[in-house]
């Protein structure tokens, strides 16, 4: 009875604690919400006019794969390359020194990171199925399901993102960092194209990275729905989510005690 | 009783450059204002950001009621309020957020913290402020929400880095006021400064720091009493005289260039008698003023800086 209650009263501070934290993320995002909305609209707007420019005759097939691959792509830019450039700022700016001295969990501050995150990526996401089905007609597959894998597939680059962001010796360093991952996962691993496509070394090191099962079970889902695929992509993002909380409740460190 | 052990705490950032903390050693009461004193880069800000947890240091140990902070960190953080100057991270938030949301951070109810929320503001004259974004904010103004942020709680010990920097008087003067009110309900303040004059009001004890290393620690008064039997004469040398004036003083004590025309002399109680009879008589000195003072925080610290210095060089 007693432990049940201890429980209750731990989750209730940690649902405060957290949704407090988030206030204070809404704000910055309340703050710069004409740059947001921008960024959000402009940016899947003039990649699917691009490509409709570019691959005007081509074919549904590759299409749907360009379009999903550019969801996919967001969703995993947020998961590491947003956060890790936040957390980074953050730290850098000094906000670290406020968050760090109050009784908090390093983790509640992780994940409204990534909350944020979300709030600016989603729209763009939205925008991106909604106007691709408009402009070229590609149909993409919705149900339930899609929410759990969206949530493992940027939870599972939790990890990756806080480390970027806590480590980061300078901004300047973590922006060249992420530039470099970008690169690499827009065009050398199974993002943007499907496994079998890549060179054999390619698909090798895809296998170490959690954005390989997060783009195959995000790819899977708006095409073809939930799969076997799909649970077994999202079985080893699951285990990507485990280490990445062990990871920054182990590793990563904002204070000097742990 | 001590709250706080600073065990023979030294703190080198990187190998091979000097270390901001040297072998540090005192405690600190539960109940007092302590001070620590000393110029820009003495590792003050280094030794209270391992005192509040937020670095380990190279060596020694650091406890808190009898357990080292790095091994109770959420007891640590949740007792000891951090005053870490200006609330960069909250600048997009309101001033009336800003203090609710530390306050329920630091784990008061919701209501509670909505009225020490007013209640502060009020205080900083800013409840007209409360929609404000801090951004918006003149410097002033952000540093005093800070310390709303490091005053909202009650917390049982504040730590404070440099919270007068930057404000003007009245409200350098509402800070001073509001640490000795909240030392007054209990709380034990950590207060590092080089604003010797403004905290000499309201320490108990001061511990001197430079070049890493504590240098004295104690009451004022104890301290007021290693120069006592010396006395401060300020004088300003004729124009272009001031050379001359301080050859002419030589042999009546510790003499220091204080400005282009500015000379200060310490000297004895006993020759200082003798020492302003000749200047008021002796029309050939270079002086147009002069004035005395009795040795004040300041005076101590430039006077055991200046006796640790030789023993060093010696």
């Amino acid at each position: 009875m007693h432990s049940a209650v201890n429980i209750g009263r731990i989750g209730s501070k940690a649902w405060t604690e957290l949704s407090i934290l988030f206030r204070i993320q809404f704000a910055l995002v309340r703050d710069q919400w004409v740059i947001v909305l921008l960024m959000a609209t402009v940016f899947p707007l003039s990649t699917l006019l691009s490509m409709k420019f570019m691959f005007g005759a081509t074919t549904h097939q590759i299409m749907v794969n360009l379009i999903v691959g550019n969801i996919v792509f967001a969703v995993i830019m947020m998961g590491f390359n947003a956060l890790g450039q936040e957390i980074s700022w953050q730290k850098h700016q000094g906000y670290f020194t406020y968050y760090a001295s109050l009784p908090i969990l390093k983790i509640n501050f992780v994940m409204t990171q990534m909350l944020r995150g979300m709030m600016t990526t989603l729209p763009s996401v939205v925008i991106m199925a909604a106007a691709g089905q408009y402009l070229f007609d590609v149909r993409l597959h919705y149900e339930w399901g899609l929410i759990p894998v969206f949530l493992l597939a940027v939870l599972s680059m939790v990890g990756i993102g806080a480390g970027i962001g806590f480590w980061s010796p300078n901004h300047q360093a973590t922006s060249n960092l992420v530039q470099g991952l970008m690169m690499f996962i827009g065009f050398l691993s199974p993002v943007m194209m499907e496994r079998e496509q890549l060179p054999l070394i390619l698909q090798w090191i895809g296998y170490l990275f959690p954005t390989t099962y997060a783009a195959s079970a995000l790819r899977e889902m708006l095409t073809a729905g939930w799969t076997k695929e799909v649970s077994v992509n999202a079985l080893v993002m699951l285990l990507f989510v485990i280490a990445s909380y062990w990871f920054i409740f182990k590793i990563i460190r904002w204070r000097a005690a742990e | 009783m001590n709250l706080l052990e600073i065990d023979r705490i030294s703190k080198a950032y990187k190998k091979g450059k000097s270390p901001a903390n040297i072998d540090i050693s005192f405690s600190i009461r539960e109940g007092e204002i302590i001070g620590l004193l000393g110029p820009n880069g003495a590792g003050k800000s280094t030794l209270v950001k391992q005192i509040v947890g937020l670095l380990a240091p190279s060596s020694g140990e650091i406890r808190y009621r009898g357990v080292n902070v790095l091994k109770q960190q959420r007891r640590v953080s949740t007792e000891i309020s951090y005053y870490a100057q200006e609330p960069h991270a909250l600048g997009a938030l309101t001033a009336g957020e800003a203090l609710l949301y530390t306050g329920i951070l630091r784990g008061m109810p919701r209501r509670e913290a909505e009225l020490q929320t007013r209640e502060l503001l009020e205080r900083f004259n800013m409840g007209d402020l409360i929609n404000r974004r801090i951004k918006k904010m003149s410097g002033g103004q952000r540093r005093m929400i800070g310390m709303g942020t490091t005053l909202i709680g009650n917390a049982p010990v504040l730590v404070f880095d440099e919270p007068t920097n930057e404000l003007d008087p009245l409200n350098r003067k509402l800070v001073w006021d509001l640490i000795v009110e909240h030392n007054r309900r209990g709380a034990t303040i950590v207060l590092v400064t080089h604003n010797v004059l403004e905290a000499e009001r309201v320490v108990d004890r001061v511990a001197f720091i430079n070049h890493g290393r504590l240098l004295e620690i104690d009451s004022v008064a104890q301290l007021k009493q290693r120069v006592d039997g010396r006395l401060k004469l300020d004088l300003t040398a004729a124009y272009g005289e001031v050379e001359r004036l301080i050859g002419r003083l030589e042999g009546w004590g510790d003499i220091q260039r204080t400005g282009e025309h500015r000379v200060r002399v310490y000297v004895s109680k006993e020759r200082a008698g003798r020492l302003l009879d000749w200047m008021i008589h002796d029309e050939s000195l270079p002086i147009d003023e002069y004035a005395v003072y009795p040795p004040s925080l300041e005076d101590v610290y430039v006077y055991i800086d200046e006796r640790k210095a030789g023993i060093a060089h010696a």
